[in-house]
C-alpha cells in the first residue's frame, strides 16, 4: 500500500510530490506531465506528498508495502 | 552510463554542509552569520523534507531560564549511563533557550499562551515540552536559510569526502535525476546526515543511512564507538506505518498494555510510568516480550475532543496515517495500536570537541552525526549543535586559500560512486538490504544483549561486506543510491556490533552475559578509525573527576535488571541472566 493511486484527473503536474517525497518515489511523465509512482515499494507512508498536493490528487495508506524486519 | 555523465565543479566554498535536517540548516544558517561569504548546503532529497526532522513529534526539549540546569545536565548524564560528554551537554542545554527564540525570529511557530509566553506540555521525562506544528518547523528554516544567501542543492546524494594532506577539502557525489557528478571543493565541511533506524518500523526515517559515518570513516576520522545512546531505539506502531508521536500520544495520556492487558509501565516504572526514557521504555518492552507477554499495545482510546485536537494540530502526518487504517475514525481512537521497538538507534558517531570539530582538520559534525554522548538525541540537542558546528566551520574557513584535494582523489571516487550501475547483474541492493535488516533489528541482537548472539550477528553482517558490497548493482540512479545506503549501513552495523560486544556490561541496554554496571573498569568510551586499510579499537577514559555528575565508583547489578529481578521476571546465576520462564 503506502501512496498506490495518484488521481490523473487532478494531477496538474507541478511537481511537488516529486520534490518532498524523501524516498524518491514519486515521478514526473514526461509526455503526459503527470506524476507516476515509479519505485512504491519504497514508499514509507510518510504522507508529504499527501498533504502537500495542492490538488489532493494523493491518497496514501499506510501500511507497509515492503517486507519489514521488526524487532519482534 | 556513467562515462556520459558530466561532472560539474562547484569551488571556492566556504563552508559545505551535508544534510537536510535541523542540525544541517542551523549548521549553514549560522556559518552565513558568522561572515562565510559561499555556504552550500546539499541533501541527497530536499532541504527540509528530508531525514528526521520533518517529522520530528512536534516536540523541543529546551531547558529554560527558570529551570534547574544542574538537574538538567544530571538527568540527561544518567540517560546516558554517565557516559555523556558534560561540558557538552551543558553548553547544549545553555544554548538551547537561545535557539528557541532564534527559531521564532526565523519564523518557526511554536505553540503559545495567550499571554505571549510558551506553552509547556508533559512528555517523556522530568521537564515540560515545547510544541511546535510539524512540517512548519522545518519549511520556515529552509526558506529562512535560503533568504540568507545559503546556497541548497537537493537531490545530490554525496557519496566520499575529499582530502588533502589529511585535511577534508569537500565532497563528491551523483545528481539523482541528472547523473551527473559533482565536486565540491570547501574550506570546512559539517557533517549533518543523521543517525539511522537501517530503514526499519520508523516511517519518514528510511532515508537516514548512517552516510556521515560512512564518509567520515573512509577518510580516517575518529568516531566513538557506536554500542551506546541515550535512546537506544525507539517505540512506533507496529504493523501500520506511522511515524513518530510517541512523545505526545503518551503525554496526552496513552498507556502501553501487554498480552495480557497489563499496564506494565506502572510495575516497572512507578513514577514516569509511560514517560520514562526511551532506555527503560526498550529495556522494559524486551523484558515482558522475552518472558512471553507479547504483543504491546498502546491504548489512547480514552483521549477526549480537546486532546485530539491538540494532536491533529501538532502531529497532522502521524494522525493522517492513523485514519487511512481506520485506527482513528470520527476524530477518535478506534482500536488499541500494536507497538514494537524500531531498529537499534545506537551509533558510531565523529567525535568532536566544543565546537564541534572532529579529530579530522577541516572536518565538523552536528546533530546524530555526532556520538551519542556529545549529542542527545532529539530537535534541540541539532540545532544547538549545529549552530556551533556552522560558527567554528564558518571560523575554519577564513584562513584557508585555495583549496584542492589529492592527486587522482577524483577519478577514484567517480569510479567508486558509478561502480554498481556497471554491474546491474550484481546483488540488488534491496536483498542486501534484508539481509542486513535481519541481522541487526531483531531485538535479541541489539537491544537484548548476548555477546555469542551478536557474534553470529557480526559474522553476517561481514559475509554482506565481503561478499555482496563489492558486487551490488543498480539498475538506474534511484538504486544507485540505494547502493551507497546499503554499504552505509553495512559499515554503521559492524561497528555498531563490534562497539557492542566490547562493551562488556550493562550500562542502559541490557546485556545478558555480563548484567552488571562496572563503575570501575568501564568508564570509558570505545573508539575506533580507520589507519590503512585496518580497523583500530581503543578505548579512552572519560574525564569523570572533572564533571559534576559522577557515579559511585561500583561493580553492581545494573538497574533495569534489578528493576527486572525484583518484578519476578529474571535471577542472577554464574553471573549472568537467567529467566524465570525458563526454570
Amino acid at each position: 500500500m503506502g501512496i498506490r493511486k495518484i488521481d490523473l484527473s487532478l494531477c496538474i503536474g507541478c511537481n511537488v510530490c516529486v520534490d518532498v517525497c524523501p524516498m524518491d518515489v514519486i515521478r514526473m511523465d514526461a509526455a503526459s506531465k503527470k506524476a507516476y509512482i515509479k519505485y512504491l515499494r519504497d514508499c514509507q507512508s510518510c504522507c508529504l506528498c499527501e498533504v502537500e498536493c495542492p490538488e489532493d490528487a494523493i491518497r496514501v495508506t499506510a501500511l507497509p508495502e515492503r517486507i519489514i524486519v521488526a524487532a519482534w | 552510463m556513467n562515462l556520459e555523465n558530466q561532472t560539474h565543479t562547484v569551488g571556492d566554498i566556504d563552508v559545505l554542509v551535508i544534510g537536510g535536517g535541523i542540525a544541517a540548516t542551523f549548521a549553514a544558517i549560522k556559518a552565513k552569520e558568522e561572515g562565510a561569504k559561499r555556504v552550500v548546503q546539499v541533501d541527497k532529497g530536499t532541504v527540509g523534507k528530508t531525514g528526521n526532522s520533518c517529522f520530528a513529534a512536534g516536540v523541543i526539549h529546551v531547558s529554560f531560564p527558570e529551570d534547574d540546569l544542574d538537574d538538567r545536565v544530571l538527568r540527561l548524564t544518567r540517560a546516558q549511563g554517565y557516559l555523556a560528554r558534560q561540558d557538552l551537554i551543558r553548553d547544549h542545554l545553555q544554548d538551547s533557550y537561545t535557539i528557541l527564540e532564534e527559531m521564532r525570529r526565523y519564523g518557526v511557530r511554536l505553540v503559545m499562551n495567550a499571554d505571549g509566553s510558551y506553552w509547556r506540555m508533559a512528555g517523556r521525562g522530568a521537564y515540560p515540552i515545547v510544541s511546535f506544528f510539524s512540517t512548519q518547523l522545518m519549511d520556515a528554516l529552509r526558506t529562512y536559510a535560503q533568504s540568507a544567501g545559503v546556497e541548497q542543492i537537493n537531490r545530490l546524494c554525496l557519496t566520499e569526502l575529499l582530502t588533502r594532506n589529511g585535511e577534508v577539502s569537500g565532497a563528491v557525489g551523483f545528481h539523482q535525476r541528472s547523473g551527473d557528478f559533482y565536486v565540491l571543493r570547501s574550506r570546512a565541511t559539517v557533517l549533518a546526515t543523521g543517525g539511522t533506524y537501517y530503514k526499519g518500523i520508523h516511517p519518514g526515517h528510511r532515508d537516514c543511512s548512517g552516510d556521515g559515518f560512512g564518509m567520515a570513516y573512509r577518510i580516517g576520522a575518529t568516531l566513538s564507538g557506536g554500542e551506546q545512546n541515550d535512546q537506544p531505539a525507539n517505540a512506533m506502531p507496529a504493523r501500520v506505518d506511522v511515524g513518530p508521536g510517541m512523545n505526545k500520544w503518551m503525554g496526552e495520556g496513552a498507556y502501553f498494555l501487554n498480552g495480557k492487558g497489563e499496564r506494565f509501565m506502572v510495575r516497572y516504572s512507578p513514577k514516569l510510568k509511560e514517560r520514562s526514557g526511551l532506555p527503560q521504555i526498550t529495556a522494559f518492552f524486551c523484558i515482558e516480550v522475552r518472558q512471553g507477554r507479547a504483543p504491546i499495545y498502546m491504548d489512547a482510546r480514552h483521549f477526549g475532543p480537546e486532546q485530539m485536537e491538540r494532536l491533529y494540530k501538532q502531529l497532522p502526518l502521524p494522525m493522517r496515517e492513523f485514519e487511512s487504517v481506520g485506527v482513528i475514525k470520527d476524530g477518535k481512537f478506534q482500536k488499541q495500536v500494536e507497538f514494537c521497538s524500531t531498529g537499534p538507534t545506537t551509533r558510531p558517531g565523529i567525535v568532536v570537541d566544543r565546537g564541534y570539530a572532529s579529530r579530522t582538520p577541516r572536518l565538523f559534525a552536528a546533530g546524530e552525526c555526532c556520538p551519542p554522548s556529545a549529542v542527545v538525541t532529539g530537535l534541540a540537542a541539532a540545532a544547538t549543535s549545529g549552530a556551533r558546528a556552522g560558527v567554528s566551520a564558518a571560523r575554519c574557513a577564513r584562513d584557508a586559500g585555495d583549496v584542492r584535494e589529492d592527486e587522482g582523489q577524483v577519478a577514484e571516487y567517480r569510479e567508486r560512486t558509478f561502480a554498481p550501475l556497471a554491474r546491474s547483474e550484481g546483488p540488488e541492493p534491496e536483498q542486501v538490504l534484508l539481509e542486513l535488516q535481519e541481522a541487526v533489528i531483531p531485538y535479541d541482537v541489539l537491544l537484548l544483549r548476548d555477546g555469542a548472539r551478536m557474534e553470529r550477528s557480526l559474522k553476517r553482517v561481514e559475509t554482506i561486506r565481503d561478499q555482496d558490497l563489492s558486487r551490488i548493482g543498480a539498475y538506474d540512479l534511484h538504486y544507485l543510491r540505494l547502493c551507497h545506503e546499503v554499504k552505509n549501513l553495512t559499515l554503521t552495523a559492524e561497528l555498531t556490533l563490534q562497539a557492542a560486544i566490547r562493551r562488556t556490561e550493562t550500562r542502559n541496554i541490557l546485556r545478558e552475559d555480563y548484567p552488571f554496571t562496572d563503575n570501575v573498569n568501564w568508564l570509558k568510551w570505545i573508539m575506533v578509525r580507520k589507519e590503512g586499510s585496518q580497523q583500530r579499537w581503543w578505548t579512552e577514559d572519560i574525564p569523570i573527576e572533572k564533571y559534576p555528575c559522577q557515579p559511585k565508583r561500583e561493580v553492581e547489578l545494573a538497574y533495569l535488571w534489578r528493576v527486572a529481578r525484583d518484578q519476578g521476571n529474571v535471577s542472577v546465576k554464574d553471573g549472568r541472566i537467567q529467566w524465570e520462564s525458563e526454570k
